[in-house]
């Protein structure tokens, strides 16, 4: 099971927890009977996973949700949930993405997760990654996915927020990424492999940059909510097809570009026309960039 | 300079190695009295803090400081705003204010500006908010819903509604953006 957690930005929005699938018109996700419109955050990221696992043709990512606007209350609920539930669940790959970072639950969760008697592929982004990172579990995670800032953050050994992070790790948060990722390494801020997503993506395990990714170009795709949440999306869905981590991440810096490329974006344009086009960018492109064939 | 003392106090506790991965600030208050009604709006309001002793620097003899997740710093503002008076709300650890660097970037026909993780992008034309990107707190995925497709001038402020750190950062890249929007009305209208 490929498991996504992370909040839906409406309070009504009950704790559930089953297989997605895209409704009939391909603009909303349907879980469990309910409806969720393909925004920024984890509706988008999980879009994104779908659309990869669609391709492929293999299981859909099942998503574990919970509404919460800022307040902490669902956030709370999808941490107690996984604490009580995951090593029942055994998810392959268990991907936390937009919570509230609550320290004392996900040390309870790590704990939850060392008793599973497979240890999932553990991908940590957004406000989750900012709770592993600040509780010092970060070593213990398979993937981050931060953007350049966020590695600036990582690189911070004081910061428990990307808002607290140091005057100077953020002026050069874009020419010092290299830096920035050896430093993250060094005070144990980073998981096993980082993909840090920017005008340049970089792609590093233990400390070492083995990949560079800067084409094609698309600069508005930083203006738009929700493009960083694709790329952590198929890499989740490209990891449980059973790619390396790595390759999986090479594979999907570059199809979110191209995705990009395709949709023509704009700095106005959402995320949706994004993840419309991975199909495509799949059909084009995945064969040249992986040994992975057209299955459907 | 109350933040010094705090830090200068606190550096024995993280020597002590208490817990150096603290996500706790701490709100610092005159009077005792404001302290526990701080508390008491905290916990109505949904929040969670604890009274705690202040930093040994800044104790008067009978003093209670009040500790927080300092993730939720906005939402605690809004709790006591204009309701109890306190000195300013510092984080236990790393650095002592939130980020102040704001960056623009400007596009053909849009601007975006960055404050720390969080983004915003407006129309050069009509100060229309076109998308809001970055940040990873819960409130931010609402906050795009809630800005996008609103003017500058008449979309609520991230800091009214939203509950986080991010929410903050976000407000002071509106902050920003409004400015540059209405210095360009101001010059071509």
């Amino acid at each position: 099971m490929l498991l996504i957690a992370g909040i839906i930005p409406d309070n009504d929005f009950p704790l559930t927890m089953g297989e997605v699938r895209f409704s009939d018109d391909g603009n909303s996700l349907i879980v469990n009977g309910l409806s969720i419109p393909c925004s920024q955050g984890t509706a988008a990221m999980v879009s994104a996973a779908l659309a990869v696992t669609e391709y492929l043709g293999i299981d859909a990512p099942h998503a574990l949700l919970a509404g919460d606007t800022g307040s902490g209350t669902g956030s709370r609920r999808i941490y107690n949930y996984l604490i009580e539930n995951v090593e029942k669940l055994a998810p392959k790959v268990l991907a936390l993405h937009y919570c509230l970072p609550i320290l004392g639950l996900i040390k309870q969760l790590n704990i939850a997760l060392k008793k599973c008697r497979c240890k999932p592929i553990l991908i940590g982004d957004a406000g989750s990654m900012y709770a592993v990172k600040a509780a010092g579990l970060a070593p213990d995670f398979d993937l981050f996915t931060p953007d350049a800032s966020e590695l600036a953050f990582l690189a911070d050994p004081d910061a428990i927020h990307p808002a607290y992070i140091k005057r100077h790790l953020f002026e050069g948060e874009i020419v010092n990424a290299p830096e920035f990722i050896t430093r993250a390494y060094e005070i144990k801020g980073a998981a096993k492999v980082l993909l840090v997503k920017g005008s340049v993506d970089y792609i590093a395990v233990e400390g070492k940059i083995i990949e560079k990714i800067d084409e094609p170009n698309i600069p508005e795709l930083e203006c738009i909510g929700g493009t960083g949440d694709t790329i952590t999306g198929m890499v989740s869905a490209f990891s449980f097809a059973g790619l390396e981590l790595t390759q999986a991440a090479i594979i999907s810096a570059k199809a979110n570009r191209t995705a990009g490329k395709l949709a023509h974006v704009t700095p106005a344009s959402r995320v949706g026309e994004i993840v419309r086009n991975l199909p495509l960018v799949f059909q084009e492109n995945l064969c040249c960039w992986s040994e992975i064939k057209h299955i459907n | 300079m109350i933040w010094n003392s705090i830090k200068s106090n606190l550096a024995n506790k993280l020597q002590n190695n208490v817990d150096n991965t603290s996500d706790k600030g701490l709100v610092i208050f005159n009077t005792v009295e404001d302290a526990i009604k701080a508390e008491k709006l905290i916990k109505s309001a949904g929040g969670d803090c604890k009274l705690v002793a202040p930093p040994a620097a800044l104790r008067k003899g009978c003093d209670l400081a009040l500790e927080i997740s300092l993730i939720e710093q906005p939402a605690i503002e809004r709790a006591l705003e204009a309701r109890v008076v306190y000195n300013g709300i510092f984080p236990i650890a790393g650095e002592a204010e939130l980020l102040q660097v704001v960056k623009v970037t400007e596009y053909d026909e849009h601007i975006m500006v960055k404050s720390g993780n969080m983004k915003i992008v407006f129309a050069k034309s009509d100060g229309t908010i076109v998308n809001t990107s970055g940040g990873g707190c819960p409130d931010i995925p609402y906050l795009n819903i809630q800005l996008v497709g609103k003017k500058l001038s008449e979309a609520p402020r991230p800091r009214d509604i939203g509950y986080t750190l991010c929410s903050l950062m976000l407000d002071r890249a509106f902050e920003e953006a409004l400015s540059l929007w209405e210095g360009r009305k101001s010059t071509c209208c």
